[in-house]
């Protein structure tokens, strides 16, 4: 089966990603969380449907709190908030692993 | 596949009074002990023991390492799991962990699996200091420091982000070389992946569907294969779930005795890591049985609830729908949300779906609720002499299984799986 990156279908979110785990293997992990998570939120804003009633306090509430969290501003807009600039290897796989498999299971 | 008992050491409040026997916790220490050695003695293959602090009724293991000690005593063959030890310093110096896990090893002559995590409800975190958003960080900080303890000679200290300390030779070493088999606690996804990248065992609840399951041992193999960066000197590649056990000669027998203790497990896990509840638990004073006693049928599993379906994993029948009948509706919700409650046939019949996904250790809770000393013998006896004998005649495929996806891995292993 060919890895989670190669089976996302948008050409510029698997870009992104390919460009996550390339830095994850140079231990660039703040880049890491970077590209996840403005991954994230492009997914949000694509899939509005994620931010209605119970969906919203799923979608935001699991998103990791490990140094970076998802807020959803009062116009609706999802937003990530900067908590630290220095972030561990697992931190940085967590908002990867997180955001890879929210993407498939969107079909993106 | 392989077995094991996992142990929170339960124990709910008297729904008529204010506090315990006072001889209550003694004899939940004891039983559990004597259970252990039943186990031990047929072929379970670990105990995991949880740590825990100030989760009353919930979980009253906040020593672990002194029970697995008294337990090493009391049995020859079964691995001792740490399931898991709380890794960020507030809770638990890396030294003092370094020191304690090998000295479990040198007593039980080298049976200890060193199970590690963060921990997450408010009542742990807030009672030891322990930031949310760090807890991760701490986790991966630390066990690197306490594996590097157990391995240099001397250790050559550190000024890390959340402990510092000179350089010290860290004594006694484990028995096992160069280190006891690691593992992580993984309740998200997300953390089974990190467990593949850091060459550790991932050690979590069995939410999954049987495809999921198996897309998950797919993806954990394959990184464990090519994205693997050890945090250990040796990898401990293996999927451990954990599930509930009732196992009795019939299926009304084994709800009967073992669904509530199920539930209990399920409401008072969801009262402490639910931040509204857990996070406002009142110290002493509340009587969580008691509430659960009370509660409405279909409030009993807590309220995760929704979340618990599918605990365990894999659906007892072919229905799709909740069956009418009653105790066919209860086995059906049993086989999704805990799996292994019922007869030989049925528990072994959830366990063969888990086993096709290529999971390499089920641990089973059996101690729960208030189910008694006697039903939970009874239940690791029947568990051990007519389920778990067919399993271990297979285990040897497995094993093939898991020699053709680490074919090529370069990182020494030392799992026990």
């Amino acid at each position: 089966m060919p890895s989670k990156v190669d089976r996302i279908q948008d050409d510029a979110l698997r870009g992104s990603f390919a460009d996550a785990q390339a830095a994850l293997k140079a231990g660039e992990y703040k880049k890491v969380v970077e590209l996840s998570s403005a991954a994230y939120v492009e997914l949000l804003q694509r899939k509005p449907e994620m931010l209605q009633g119970q969906e919203q306090f799923m979608n935001v509430v699991f998103f990791p709190r490990l140094g970076a969290h998802l807020v959803v501003n009062n116009d609706g807009r999802p937003e990530i908030v900067w908590d630290r600039e220095k972030f561990s290897f697992s931190e940085a796989v967590t908002y990867f692993e997180f955001t890879i498999d929210k993407l498939l299971k969107a079909g993106l | 596949m392989k077995f094991g008992l996992f142990y929170e050491h339960q124990i709910p409040r008297p729904r008529d009074k204010e506090q315990w026997d006072p001889d209550a916790e003694h004899k939940m220490m004891k039983n559990a002990l004597d259970q252990i050695e039943l186990a031990d003695y047929l072929g379970f293959d670990y105990i995991f023991q949880v740590e825990h602090h100030f989760l009353e009724e919930y979980s009253h293991s906040s020593a672990p390492e002194v029970f697995l000690a008294a337990a090493s005593q009391r049995t020859k063959n079964i691995r001792l799991g740490h399931g898991i030890t709380l890794m960020p310093p507030r809770y638990n110096h890396p030294a003092r962990v370094a020191e304690r896990i090998a000295t479990l090893d040198l007593v039980s002559d080298g049976r200890v699996e060193f199970g590690t995590g963060e921990s997450a409800s408010e009542m742990e975190l807030g009672g030891f200091g322990v930031r949310r958003e760090d807890k991760k960080q701490m986790w991966e900080e630390a066990t690197r420091e306490v594996v590097k303890m157990m391995t240099q000679t001397p250790y050559k200290g550190i000024e890390g982000e959340h402990f510092g300390m000179p350089s010290r030779n860290v004594v006694p070493k484990p028995l096992q070389k160069p280190h006891p088999p690691l593992w992580v606690a993984s309740s998200r996804r997300e953390t089974t992946m990190v467990a593949a990248r850091l060459g550790m065992g991932s050690l979590g609840f069995a939410f999954e569907t049987p495809d999921e399951a198996k897309e998950r041992a797919d993806e954990y193999f394959r990184l464990v294969r090519e994205e693997c960066y050890p945090i250990g000197e040796a990898i401990n590649p293996a999927l451990a779930a954990v599930t509930i056990l009732s196992c009795f000669e019939d299926d009304e027998e084994a709800i009967a005795k073992g669904m509530e203790g199920a539930q209990f497990f399920a409401y008072s896990l969801a009262y402490y890591y639910n931040p509204f509840t857990g996070g406002n638990h009142k110290p002493g004073q509340e009587n969580i049985y008691k509430d659960f006693i009370e509660a409405p049928e279909d409030k009993r599993w807590g309220a995760f609830g929704d979340a618990f379906r599918g605990f365990g994993g894999f659906s007892g029948g072919a229905a799709k729908e909740e069956p009418e009948d009653e105790v066919t509706r209860a086995l059906w919700r049993a086989a999704q949300r805990g799996g292994c409650i019922g007869s030989p046939d049925f528990v072994k019949d959830t366990l063969r779906k888990y086993e096709d996904s290529h999971l390499d250790l089920m641990i089973f809770v059996a101690q729960c609720g208030a189910r008694s000393h006697e039903d939970v013998m009874d239940s690791i006896y029947r568990t051990g002499t007519k389920v778990i004998p067919e399993f271990k005649e297979r285990h040897e495929k497995h094993q093939q299984w898991r020699a053709e996806q680490l074919a090529g891995v370069e990182h020494e292993i030392n799992s026990t799986i």
